[in-house]
């Protein structure tokens, strides 16, 4: 054991260098998942911080008891409750303080005109809340809202909006409230609750701008007297509630609200990142993989002298895992210090693209410190234990050969292996994509595609080198020759090599080519359905914005130059038990502008107790027209609504269509999420649009947009989604580069000699330093194309298998795969500097008389 | 003149572990000869060759080719020097793997970028040089695909390929059998007599040497001897005498 040990570290310090790839990409991969893992835990603790926060005066919250989450809905909804009721609770006994608190979505507008936030983080309003225990806003800068269109800001939104004390601004609720600044407030020491926005205003605006109807508020919050729990509180409350309203802890409502954000959002955000980091460590396993084996390959005469001394396999076995170890473990140990750097950066570029996030320390957590040290430190053994195997295969009789013997290229049965599984594969993925469609069937096809390349590897590198590298010697002579020879000269290296990258490239043009089917779905459904010549809409994403004001659609249909006008609110409920977004419009003026595709039954006659829905919804849950479902509200009201009609094209107005009517007992604060304008026939554009623009600037300046910017900027969202997914996969892609120049430097390792005498006959530096480049850039090539093709083909498939009503579209996107190829090539050569740099460096003599 | 060193100097390592390879040397290697350089180990007949060849550098003295002084020339000038002027054989590994037996023998020119119109003025001095070497046969083998003895015949070939003003070969006979070496030394013998070129071969085999025009012998880094019209046996009684001390040291 000891002898074991001490070969495998002597091993080590012999071959630092070479070694040094596989360092480097065990320590970008376990960074990556570090940095994630930290990532997630300190995200969740400062939420929990906040929500504590938010409520650590309020000992009881008294709140309506149902409550409707859907799909994207960071919180459920809640109906108000009576005003009235506080006086009720007042004089319960443990009750010391009670306060109505109002609260919503309300979006300030900077002092340059433009919306403040609104890109993932809540913008909200409520009235300020006058007991400062209740409140967990205090004021550093002027005073509390006293009179009407009075308000205090936090601030961070004030920071950000460039407003001041005494400032005059609109806040969107989002009908706009004009509003002055009367005082800045801070969330203890902070400048708001993580990075929402918020704006106080007296109890009278908030019930008047962010609820519906009068004598009501969101929810009251009780103080205890001293001596009196929250559980003791809450019991007393209950007593006086009525049926439709409940009283929690004020612990359990902060308790709830973390739980909200850390299943909701943050386990989402987590689980795509740890995805990414799945992906890098498994490039990083290639890499890995391919350093040890060639290593290995190398030792065959040192091994071989070992064994022949006496050595017994397991002992050879055994030190070059203990090698493996070595690298993984202290790999692992600097990755996790790099975690921290890649939380931090990843924090960054989410902020970069407008996606601020909660701020506080790090929180390390012990399973973010142990998960990626044991992945790590087990990647690298499991990367090194077949090299290692082979290994200790070695013969004893090799240390008298000549030449380390390796297995170059790929065996029939592999290759026979590989074509039986690929062909598999692509039956399986094509057939989920078509009959179907499946997903699953096209992911289990995607996954044994991904092993048929890998399988395939060395038969595909040695074509595709050849075919690739033809054009080499007419471009770059034999230089060029030289360098396709070279990247020929052992497939399975190669292909190990590439595979590394293909991965990595497969990923990336598969959501490349996934994003820009989405995009040319959107792009399409706008098209077919929005039959409107102008679209006013209110940009924002996740909880942040406020939408439309509802008094938009009526005033641009008083317009002359305007023909139709339909508004589109939402509202939530639960339709037969699924709790859904509901698309709330006047049937008749929606079907003037959009066009809803086959639809069986009218969408137009829809009536306050009808619904209609998507043909996907239908069929999902075998609905038919005529039926009858039941729809339950957050307010506790149940109601049966008849399916009067289901509609095809989903992509403009949702899955649930109800009329105003329908929902108007049920709303909460008012607002449209699009107002969609058809003009008089023979009212020029340019006009139309310049009308109402001029008529919606008071409503807080939403955004006018013609059908083609329509259609654009239902995709921006896409774009953005794709480049955060770029930036993840960069990591990925730069482990597989890493591997490029890895194996480029073990094999210019192993042909000093022949680099030698190249130079001796008259190469010279730069003919050398091209060669080695080109060889990269042909490895390079081939992992590009394999990649591209893979992902291209897989990404058809998703789309395809993911389409379940056969209505969206598939869109190859040449020009960024084409910038991808592009980008894979300058990457290859790129890779080949260092190496080639230090193999034009030799001297003729001394690499002619290496061993 | 094809290649000499005047004055010759060559020191590795500094004060106490100070050698002294090469102590005022001064020899010429005119064109057409064919000249043997002999001396037990450590004598400094590698360092002669691999300092007149231009791939290392003299400490003093100079060392020329064709009229250009080797010291006046940078890495790339040096590069394409031996592209044109100088021909290497060396011992073992002279034959890049990956290509054909053709391909290694054009490598000088393929590597100077002569292909097209040249390389047809050029055909019929390879399909010469083919001939003469008689692998035509073999030409589109790998490397690893021919024996010892072959492998050298087109290295040599691919020496003179370029018509370069010298041939150094760097013991060239030393992984050979008999026979093969003979054939390689046979080879080296018409490129001087045949073709005019300098030939110069580092050996330490009498039976090799005998093959020359004449024999230089060092020891000790000093030129101690020269034997014109040499035989093996001659050369091995002159070698014999290096054996007795206390002449040499073999320390080096």
């Amino acid at each position: 054991m000891r002898a074991t040990l001490h070969l495998g570290l002597r091993g080590l310090r012999a071959h630092k260098r070479r070694l040094l790839g596989t360092f480097l990409a065990v320590v970008l991969g376990v960074s990556f998942l570090a940095g994630t893992m930290v990532l997630g835990d300190t995200l969740k603790s400062n939420f929990g911080t906040l929500f504590a926060n938010a409520y650590a005066g309020t000992d009881a919250v008294v709140r309506g008891a149902g409550s409707i989450k859907a799909d994207a809905g960071p919180a459920g909804v809640r109906a108000p409750i009576t005003a009235s009721l506080d006086q009720r609770v007042a004089v319960l006994p443990g009750v010391a303080a009670v306060a109505p608190s109002v609260s919503g979505a309300g979006q300030l507008v900077g002092a340059d005109g433009k919306p403040i936030g609104g890109k993932g983080p809540p913008t909200t309003a409520g009235n300020w809340v006058t007991d400062p225990a209740l409140n967990p806003y205090h004021l550093v800068q002027g005073r509390a809202p006293s009179a009407p269109g009075e308000a205090v800001i936090n601030r961070g939104a004030a920071r950000s909006g460039g407003l001041k004390v005494g400032d005059t601004t609109v806040l969107r609720a989002p009908d706009p409230v004009r509003v002055t600044i009367v005082g800045i407030a801070a969330f203890g020491s902070a400048d708001g609750m993580g990075p929402s926005t918020f704006t106080g205003l007296t109890l009278a605006d908030a019930q008047r701008y962010l609820l519906p109807r009068a004598g009501e508020v969101s929810t009251l919050l009780v103080k205890a007297a001293p001596g009196t729990s929250q559980e003791q509180l809450v019991r007393t409350i209950d007593t006086v509630l009525p049926a439709q309203d409940e009283a929690v802890t004020g612990a359990q409502a902060a308790q709830e609200d973390t739980t909200n954000v850390s299943s909701g959002f943050l386990s989402v955000f987590t689980t795509v990142l740890l995805v990414f980091a799945g992906i890098a460590l498994l490039v990083a396993t290639f890499t890995i993989h391919n350093t040890f084996a060639i290593v290995v390959a190398q030792r065959t005469r040192e091994n071989a002298l070992l064994r022949a001394l006496g050595a017994a396999r397991r002992q050879i076995l055994g030190a070059t895992l203990a090698e493996a170890v070595a690298v993984g473990l202290t790999a692992s140990l600097a990755g996790l210090l790099g975690g921290i750097g890649v939380a931090t950066g990843l924090k960054g570029l989410f902020s970069a693209i407008g996606m601020d996030l909660p701020t506080g320390g790090m929180v390390v957590t012990t399973s973010a410190v142990l998960v990626p040290v044991l992945v790590g430190t087990v990647v690298a053994i499991a990367s090194a234990l077949l090299p290692a195997i082979r290994a200790g295969r070695t013969a004893p009789v090799a240390a008298m050969r000549e030449t380390a013997v390796e297995a170059v290229g790929g065996s029939r049965i592999r290759t026979v292996l590989g074509a039986v599984a690929g062909l598999a594969a692509a039956a399986l993925t094509v057939l989920g994509a078509t009959r179907g469609p499946s997903v699953a069937l096209t992911a289990v096809g995607s996954v044994l595609a991904l092993a048929a390349m890998i399988v395939l590897g060395p038969a595909a590198a040695s074509l595709a080198v050849r075919v690739l590298g033809a054009p080499l010697p007419r471009l770059r002579g034999v230089s060029g020759a030289l360098a396709a020879r070279n990247a020929a000269r052992n497939p399975r290296r190669t292909a190990a090599t590439a595979t590394a990258l293909m991965v990595g490239v497969a990923v990336v043009s598969l959501f490349t080519v996934f994003g820009a089917s989405i995009k040319q779905s959107l792009d399409d459904t706008v098209n077919r359905s929005f039959a409107g010549d102008l679209a006013i809409s209110a940009p924002s994403f996740g909880a942040g914005g406020s939408g439309l004001s509802p008094r938009i659609a009526p005033a641009v249909a008083a317009l002359p130059q305007v023909r139709n006008v339909v508004a589109l609110g939402s509202g939530v409920a639960a339709v037969d038990g699924h709790a859904v977004k509901l698309d709330v419009t006047d049937p008749k003026a929606l079907t003037g502008t959009v066009t809803l595709g086959a639809t069986q039954g009218a969408v137009a006659g829809l009536g306050a107790d009808g619904i209609a829905v998507s043909r996907a919804v239908a069929d999902r849950y075998g609905w038919t027209v005529g039926q009858a479902l039941p729809v339950a509200y957050a307010d506790g009201s149940h109601q049966s609504l008849t399916l009067d009609a289901v509609y095809t094209d989903a992509g403009v107005v949702g899955d649930y269509l109800v009329t105003p009517q329908t929902w108007a007992p049920h709303r909460t604060q008012d607002s449209d999420t699009l107002v969609a304008v058809s003009l008089k026939q023979g009212v020029p554009l340019a006009a139309g649009r310049t009308a109402v623009e001029q008529a919606v600037a008071g409503f807080g300046g939403p955004t006018v947009q013609d059908r083609a910017q329509f259609a654009t900027s239902a995709a921006a969202g896409i774009d953005m989604m794709l480049s955060v997914v770029y930036a993840l996969l960069a990591l990925a892609v730069l482990i597989a580069l890493m591997g490029i120049a890895n194996t480029l430097t073990l094999a210019m390792h192993e042909r000093t000699r022949e680099l030698g005498l190249l130079r001796g006959v008259g190469q010279t530096r730069a003919q050398l330093r091209s060669m080695v480049r080109w060889e990269s850039v042909l490895v390079a090539v081939f992992g590009t194309v394999g990649g591209l093709g893979l992902g291209a083909f897989l990404g058809w498939a998703l789309v395809r298998a993911t389409d379940s009503t056969r209505t969206g579209s598939f869109a190859l996107p040449v020009p960024q795969l084409v910038v991808v190829l592009a980008v894979g090539m300058l990457a290859g050569a790129l890779a080949a500097v260092r190496p080639a740099r230090r193999a034009a460096r030799l001297e003729v003599l001394r690499a002619i008389a290496a061993p | 003149m094809s290649a000499r060193v005047e004055d010759a100097v060559k020191i590795y390592g500094i004060a106490a572990t100070q050698v002294r390879a090469l102590d005022h040397v001064s020899v010429e290697f005119p064109a057409g000869r064919f000249t043997a350089v002999m001396g037990p180990s450590g004598s400094g007949k590698s360092t002669l060759m691999h300092c007149a060849a231009g791939l290392d550098t003299l400490t003093a003295g100079s060392a020329w080719i064709g009229g250009r002084d080797l010291s006046t020339l940078n890495d790339r000038q040096l590069t394409l020097l031996r592209r044109a002027s100088v021909g290497f054989v060396f011992q073992a590994f002279n034959l890049v793997p990956t290509l054909t037996v053709l391909e290694n023998i054009t490598l000088p020119l393929d590597l100077a970028g002569r292909g097209g119109r040249e390389r047809e003025a050029d055909r019929e001095w390879i399909d010469s040089l083919v001939d003469v070497v008689g692998l035509g046969d073999r030409l589109r083998h790998r490397p690893s695909e021919l024996s010892g003895g072959q492998q050298q015949r087109v290295a040599v070939a691919r020496a003179l390929v370029a018509r370069p003003e010298v041939v150094f070969a760097d013991e060239p006979t030393g992984n050979l059998d008999s026979r093969s070496g003979a054939e390689v030394l046979g080879l080296l013998r018409t490129a001087s007599q045949e073709l005019g070129r300098s030939v110069v071969m580092v050996t330490h085999d009498p039976v090799a040497a005998g093959h020359a025009d004449e024999v230089l012998f060092l020891a000790d880094g000093r030129l101690v001897d020269t034997m014109s019209a040499p035989t093996a046996a001659l050369v091995l009684e002159r070698m014999k005498a290096f054996d007795r001390p206390p002449v040499g040291s073999a320390a080096r």
